[in-house]
């Protein structure tokens, strides 16, 4: 699509009314083209104006928190992890939460490189998103999880550190349980290997799994079954660099 | 966090309020909704013609901005108009998704009528600026861009409608466009 073409629709793209295909083929043109795209958010600024311009109707009482708790419960944040029950609810929960892998710590201090590192980290979240499910479908028969409890945790950096994770949990009585951590935007080589730790209220650890190198956004996955012992109450995580400084940590919510 | 009441947003501040917004950050949220959530269900009434549409318009707006948050780029644009134009762009491709429902009621924003509700307690900080960048235009203008924004219609089909040339149309949208943009530019943030 040449600069002319795209020039031609971007009135009617800053308005809203292009189909699909050819909002896909200005898009893309606009990645690369920045005479366009500058185009396009002068364009756009100004059809948004008209929107403004209505008169204001009241908004459905209520309506603040229900998009709160919305956006938090897709966040993942802590208080509002979701426990889930198949082995398909846990695959949509977690891809929906891995959607913030990472995403305030990478994006944290780096204002100068945030474009480039949003973008690392993204196609490295996607990347992330297919091994975790080819692993989830690997590890749980679809046949036997109507009764498996599965459930995931954000892992954020301590103190003023990068980067970001998320961990996963299997813990059922009848299947192995395991645990998978996936981190990302850790920048750091100086501080591998890193070590997986679960935590639980008596400050008992049990070994989650080690990381030994990272790859080039920073990231790396673990993942680590476990034969003998139950994963229940070991809800703290910590992933250590070889100091044994706590480098991410988070807490997976086991309660209904 | 905490942002200023009023007045336009600073870049650092929008940058901090979607950094917030990515991490599910509680303040950052509700900051977000107490500027814009009022003009983006105003434009999910207006465009889908019930408050319950509208409503779900307004998460539905709120969760694709989480979405493609890390995407904004503040020297890219106003986090306002990334917001609306999510807005828009998410109702047009309702209406077009469901069957049965007509388009649009076409709404000229000189038309629009004025709700007995007047007890802002959030400053509607962009209405009063917007208005006055539409007062650039003429009622022709106003028209055109409403039948486009408020109504659906495509450069094509206003064009069929009025039996005037496809490229006049088009051109006239960009113009009237431009003319918004060189008007909105006197109120550029600070």
């Amino acid at each position: 699509m040449t600069c002319l073409e795209v020039r031609e629709l971007l009135p009617e793209h800053a308005i809203g009314v292009l189909g699909e295909p050819d909002r896909e083929r200005i898009r893309r043109h606009l990645e690369w083209c920045a005479g366009c795209r500058k185009e396009a958010g002068a364009l756009g600024q100004a059809a948004a104006t008209l929107a403004f311009a209505l008169a204001p109707a009241p908004v459905p009482e209520g309506l603040d928190e229900r998009v709160v708790a919305r956006v938090r419960r897709a966040a993942g944040v802590p208080g509002t992890r979701r426990r889930v029950r198949t082995a398909a609810a846990s695959l949509i929960a977690a891809t929906v939460a891995f959607a913030s892998l990472g995403w305030g710590a990478v994006m944290a201090g780096r204002a100068d490189r945030f474009e480039v590192r949003a973008e690392q980290a993204e196609r490295a979240q996607h990347a992330a998103i297919e091994r975790f499910q080819t692993v989830l479908s690997q590890v749980i028969p679809s046949d036997s999880v109507s009764s498996s409890d599965t459930y995931l945790g954000q892992l954020t950096p301590v103190a003023a550190g990068t980067g970001g994770g998320f961990g996963l949990q299997l813990v059922s009585p009848e299947i192995l349980d395991f645990v998978m951590v996936i981190v990302n935007g850790l920048d750091d080589p100086d501080r591998l290997p890193l070590r997986v730790w679960l935590v639980n209220a008596d400050g008992r650890e049990l070994r989650g799994g080690r990381i030994d190198e990272l790859d080039a956004n920073g990231g790396a996955e673990v993942y680590h079954e476990f034969k003998t012992q139950g994963l229940g109450g070991f809800t703290t995580v910590n992933v250590v660099d070889r100091a044994g400084e706590v480098v991410l940590t988070g807490t997976i919510d086991q309660s209904s | 966090m905490s942002t200023r009441p009023d007045g336009p947003l600073l870049a650092r501040e929008e940058q901090q309020l979607v950094e917030g917004l990515l991490a599910g950050n509680e303040d950052a949220v509700r900051a977000l909704y107490a500027r814009f959530a009022r003009p983006i269900f105003t434009l999910g009434l207006r465009l889908l013609g019930s408050a319950e549409a509208a409503e779900e318009l307004t998460q539905d707006v709120f969760l694709a901005a989480w979405r493609k948050a890390a995407r904004f780029d503040p020297a890219r644009g106003r986090l306002s108009t990334w917001l609306m134009t999510i807005a828009h762009n998410l109702a047009v491709d309702r209406l077009r998704r469901e069957t049965g429902v007509t388009r649009p009621h076409l709404v000229l924003v000189e038309e629009v009528p004025e709700t007995e509700w007047v007890d802002e307690e959030e400053p509607l900080i962009e209405r009063d600026a917007a208005i006055r960048a539409l007062e650039s235009l003429s009622d022709a203008e106003k028209r055109l861009l409403a039948r486009a924004y408020f109504g659906g219609l495509t450069a094509r089909e206003i064009a069929e409608s009025d039996g005037i040339p496809l490229g006049t149309v088009k051109t006239r949208l960009r113009t009237a466009l431009i003319k918004v943009r060189r008007a909105n530019q006197d109120k550029e943030r600070p």
